[in-house]
């Protein structure tokens, strides 16, 4: 018998490789803010309200290449839109909630604590939305701090922000090997790449990754759709794909 | 922009944030979620994403050009990354890493 452990010892284990994750992503972000002119304040302020590594990456570009106000938060409405889809797909794991809980638990959802519950709420039967929530907290708390850490680190030292800017699409390219699951989530990946490309040459605005983002979703549905009405569930495209390293950095 | 344009900001990107994180968690906890609905949302993070990293790594965004192959240190950054997040799929593996890719190609191949 292991020995009993307090509950929120228990999900801080979980939710800490997560944790440590945003520091380095969260420094960067921290860097960047602060070029764009936001202060420690402000910055720490912003991690807490919107929560999101990708808006407020978008928040400090835009800021750097004067933006208006109106394109910022339009541009953030497209970005922060996925939530949509997280959030109804988490939605089935926490019926019975109060209205208030809610509201907790969705204005601290974000990414990559999406994915830890999800993965938690799929495969342990004990994991209760209140464990969720603690998990969104725990990360909410280190991206804090590490972008408060980072916003004071820039006023202190020049550093090339072309490349820390690079740090958000690191973390996209890990968050799509991480949603590889079938070579038809490869050819998805491939579509969405190309009508992206097109997309926004010839919207010539962030509109094109909203337009290429339905469009390639809904074409990756439509195949899996057709393969597995002819039965093809075990076949090229369907076949899972086994990661290399064990799950359990991200799933335990 | 001053320091009360950037909190304004805030609030704006708070509600922004806020509104699609909660309306469909709130709609769909007391709703059944159509079964197709679920399946094809499956397919929407990894579009985005992509489309994320093809307008970082491909795409100029000053005037939106398709660039090639222009920002060789980010496209062998990417490959690096890919392979990292595969075979340790930790995510301060790859973001440490592909910080550290980026900025040492940096030195021989344009950003």
């Amino acid at each position: 018998m292991e020995k009993e452990q307090p509950r929120w010892a228990e999900v801080f284990k979980i939710a800490m490789p997560l944790c440590l994750s945003y520091i380095p992503i969260g420094l960067a972000c921290g860097i960047l803010l602060n070029a764009a002119g936001f202060n420690p304040l402000l910055t720490a302020l912003v991690s807490m309200l919107v929560f999101s590594g990708g808006a407020q990456f978008m928040i400090a570009s835009m800021l750097t290449t004067s933006a208006p106000m109106h394109t910022i938060l339009v541009m953030l409405f497209f970005l922060e839109l996925r939530y949509a889809l997280l959030g109804s797909s988490l939605s089935q794991y926490v019926r019975g909630t109060s209205k208030k809980f809610l509201y907790f638990f969705a204005v601290s959802l974000n990414d990559e604590n999406y994915a830890v519950n999800y993965l938690k709420f799929a495969t342990d039967k004990e994991w209760t939305p209140k464990d969720a929530l603690m998990v969104e907290h725990y990360s909410l708390l280190f991206w804090t701090l590490a972008n408060l850490i980072g916003s004071l680190i820039g006023n202190v030292i020049k550093i090339d922000l072309a490349i820390v800017d690079y740090a958000l699409t690191a973390l996209f390219l890990y968050m799509i090997v991480m949603q590889i699951k079938n070579k038809l989530t490869i050819l998805t990946s491939l579509i969405s790449a190309i009508l992206a490309i097109v997309s926004m040459a010839v919207l010539k605005s962030t509109m094109g990754l909203v337009v290429a983002t339905l469009i390639a979703s809904l074409i990756g549905f439509a195949i899996e759709d057709t393969l597995v009405k002819k039965g093809h569930t075990k076949g090229f495209w369907l076949k899972r794909i086994k990661p290399k390293a064990s799950r359990k950095v991200i799933s335990r | 922009m001053t320091t009360t344009n950037h909190f304004i900001l805030i609030i704006l990107s708070m509600l922004v944030a806020f509104g699609p994180r909660f309306i469909p968690l709130r709609i769909f906890s007391t709703r059944e979620i159509p079964q197709w609905f679920n399946e094809w949302m499956k397919y929407v993070p990894v579009s985005l994403f992509t489309a994320l990293v093809v307008k970082d790594v491909f795409m100029n965004t000053k005037n939106y050009t398709f660039v090639g192959f222009d920002y060789m240190a980010k496209i062998l950054a990417s490959v690096i990354v890919v392979a990292i997040a595969y075979r340790s799929r930790s995510m301060g593996l790859s973001v440490v890493f592909g910080l550290v890719a980026v900025a040492l190609l940096a030195m021989t191949f344009p950003l």
